[in-house]
């Protein structure tokens, strides 16, 4: 950490991330890209004429037509219609499971730099659950509680969330070595305080920064086990388990496994090339 | 370092604990009664009376759980409910195909990875950087099921390499072909992350004092970048390579699926989607004991690749 006062760092630092940002073209498609599909998956639903659940066995698996931009799949169901819904299903459980785990992993991280006694075994805890492979814990998961979306969630949190704890512990105690910290103590204010005003107020970014990171990985995880029948079962429009049903008619309708494949390819790549950049900038900024 | 040794074997411990609980407890919440499963249709009460006092379930939790521990070092891990077939042959028998995928996927993919990083850190900023690492990006952001789907589409359009199950030992006439394009879909999750690795340690090295005094003293370039750079900038790729064997797990379990490939990723997950719980567990419990393994080795490794690691005790 520099001797600049602490309420600077952020606000100065992130408009500078901001103009690298802007200056990389890459990074600017891959904004375009993500906005088109978020757009996509929550204003899609809204203006289709189709049900995603609607059942048509004499329109199966027709190509794609002017009523059916991207055809039919093998329910009858409209392909663009499931692909929206199942987009939205997709960011969802990233965006949840991802949530959950920077809510745990980041309370545990705080705890650990705050709390000089929990450090070692909270970390210890923390280094047993990094040394499980994500597909473990979603093929245990599922094993125990049956597949469905709370195994999905837990599976997806505990996986990213002991990364997590690491980072937000790093950055917390580079800011506990801060001056400030001391002296909100010396004032009288109560550790809950110290905590949110002062230590979580300036040791988020580059919480922030791995989060973005994991989130793609977080919908990577959801995509598979979906695919494997371990996620949300259908007839959920959930991408990787449209992508799974396609596989069924990937010689006669390839389209409708390409279609869900695609998109999940389209969510995951500017979230990490965001994320990407984001590193970058910290690592620059670092140096 | 031995202490990072020592930590790492403390951790597994716990992890082994762990996944040996995770196990335990997917047997205990199986729906039916184990017993009543093991014993099938046929079975009278005092079959499975016997089977529960086999199995300990008329005494307490733990004894039941230091039990189930015993058991498993003896290499018993039950009956699978759905063909009673015993789970520990099962697991031998899928584990040589399995560790064939994963061997023949980083056979291509870490050399070509280790070239590729090489390429971009002694072009960084150009364009085959750029490249390189635009590569390396979106073959982490790709799902691995859609890489194996486009070569089993791929391969069934110009009928040239078989597109399900195996056949044979990889090394054989028959077994080769089989594997190619399992191999492929799974190697490339390798790729990105070890090209990109390969890259940021690559050019730290390339800027480091003994690599300037190794082309002061006018060795040629080749050795400069292989001899004295690599050398040091591998440490991080081989731990990085250990780390990356998670995914290659989570990998291979998609894959053996697509291609219908016998190895414990597609046990475990048929057996998940059938209910066979001793199944899934036994498969679970050997996958966590095989990432363990391996994690410890690359452990061992890192020590051989780096003497600075083993001087200083």
């Amino acid at each position: 950490m520099t001797d600049l006062p602490a309420g600077e760092i952020p606000a100065g630092s992130s408009s500078r991330t901001w103009r690298r940002m802007r200056r990389n073209p890459a990074m600017a498609i891959g904004v375009t890209v993500l906005t088109a599909v978020v757009f996509f998956a929550l204003i899609g639903p809204m203006i289709s004429p189709y049900d995603p659940y609607d059942t048509a066995l004499r329109m199966r698996l027709k190509p794609p037509s002017a009523a059916h931009w991207l055809g039919t799949d093998s329910q009858g169901r409209d392909l663009a219609t499931r692909l929206m819904y199942g987009a939205r299903t997709t960011l969802m459980l990233g965006l949840a499971g991802v949530a959950f785990a920077a809510l745990t992993g980041g309370a545990i991280g705080l705890l650990a730099a705050f709390y000089k006694r929990l450090d070692n075994p909270l970390m210890r805890l923390i280094d047993v659950l990094l040394s499980f492979p994500s597909i473990l814990f979603g093929l245990s998961l599922a094993a125990m509680m049956g597949p469905g979306l709370h195994s999905l969630i837990l599976a997806i949190g505990l996986s990213i969330m002991p990364g997590i704890a690491r980072i937000s512990r790093g950055a917390a105690l580079s800011v506990m070595a801060q001056d400030f910290m001391d002296g909100g103590r010396v004032i009288g204010l109560p550790d809950v305080t110290l905590m949110r005003r002062y230590l979580l107020a300036n040791a988020y970014a580059p919480i922030l920064t791995y989060v973005t990171l994991a989130f793609g990985d977080a919908v990577l995880l959801a995509a598979a086990l979906g695919f494997l029948g371990l996620g949300l079962q259908p007839p959920t429009a959930e991408l990787g388990s449209i992508a799974a049903e396609g596989r069924s008619f990937l010689f006669i309708a390839p389209h409708v496994s390409f279609a869900a494949s695609a998109l999940i390819f389209l969510i995951v790549l500017p979230v990490n090339m965001l994320g990407d950049t984001l590193r970058d900038a910290a690592d620059r900024r670092a140096s | 370092m031995p202490g990072r040794l020592a930590h790492r074997l403390l951790v597994s411990i716990f992890v082994l604990l762990g996944v040996l609980l995770v196990g335990f407890l997917m047997l205990q919440v199986m729906p039916a009664d184990p017993a009543a499963a093991i014993a099938g249709a046929q079975g009278t009460d005092a079959e499975i009376e016997t089977i529960r006092r086999h199995l300990g379930l008329d005494k307490p939790v733990m004894v039941q759980f230091a039990l189930y521990l015993s058991r498993v070092v003896q290499g018993d891990l039950g009956q699978s409910i759905i063909n009673n077939a015993s789970v520990f042959t099962e697991i031998t028998r899928a584990a040589g195909p399995t560790l064939e995928l994963m061997c023949a996927a980083m056979i291509w993919s870490l050399p070509l990875g280790l070239s590729l990083g090489i390429t971009a850190a002694l072009r960084r900023g150009g364009i085959l950087d750029r490249v390189v690492m635009a590569i390396s990006v979106a073959g982490v952001s790709i799902p691995v099921f859609w890489v194996g789907l486009l070569l089993v589409q791929l391969a069934a359009s110009t009928r040239a390499f078989p597109i399900q199950g195996r056949g044979g030992a990889i090394w054989t006439i028959d077994g080769l072909p089989h594997v190619i394009l399992p191999a492929t879909a799974l190697g490339l999750i390798l790729l990105g992350p070890v090209a990109r690795m390969t890259r940021t340690t690559l050019s730290d090295a390339l800027n480091a004092d003994h690599v300037r005094t190794a082309r002061a003293k006018g060795a040629g370039p080749a050795r400069v970048v292989l001899g004295h750079a690599l050398r040091t900038a591998l440490l991080p790729i081989i731990t990085l390579v250990g780390l990356q064997v998670g995914a290659l797990m989570g990998g291979a379990v998609v894959t053996e699926t697509i291609f219908a490939w016998p190895g414990v990723g597609r046990l475990a997950v048929n057996a998940i989607t059938t209910g066979d719980y001793p199944m899934a567990q036994g498969a679970i419990l050997f996958l966590a004991l095989a990432f363990i393994v391996v994690n410890i080795a690359v452990d061992i490794l890192s020590e051989l690749a780096d003497p600075r690691l083993r001087s200083r005790t």
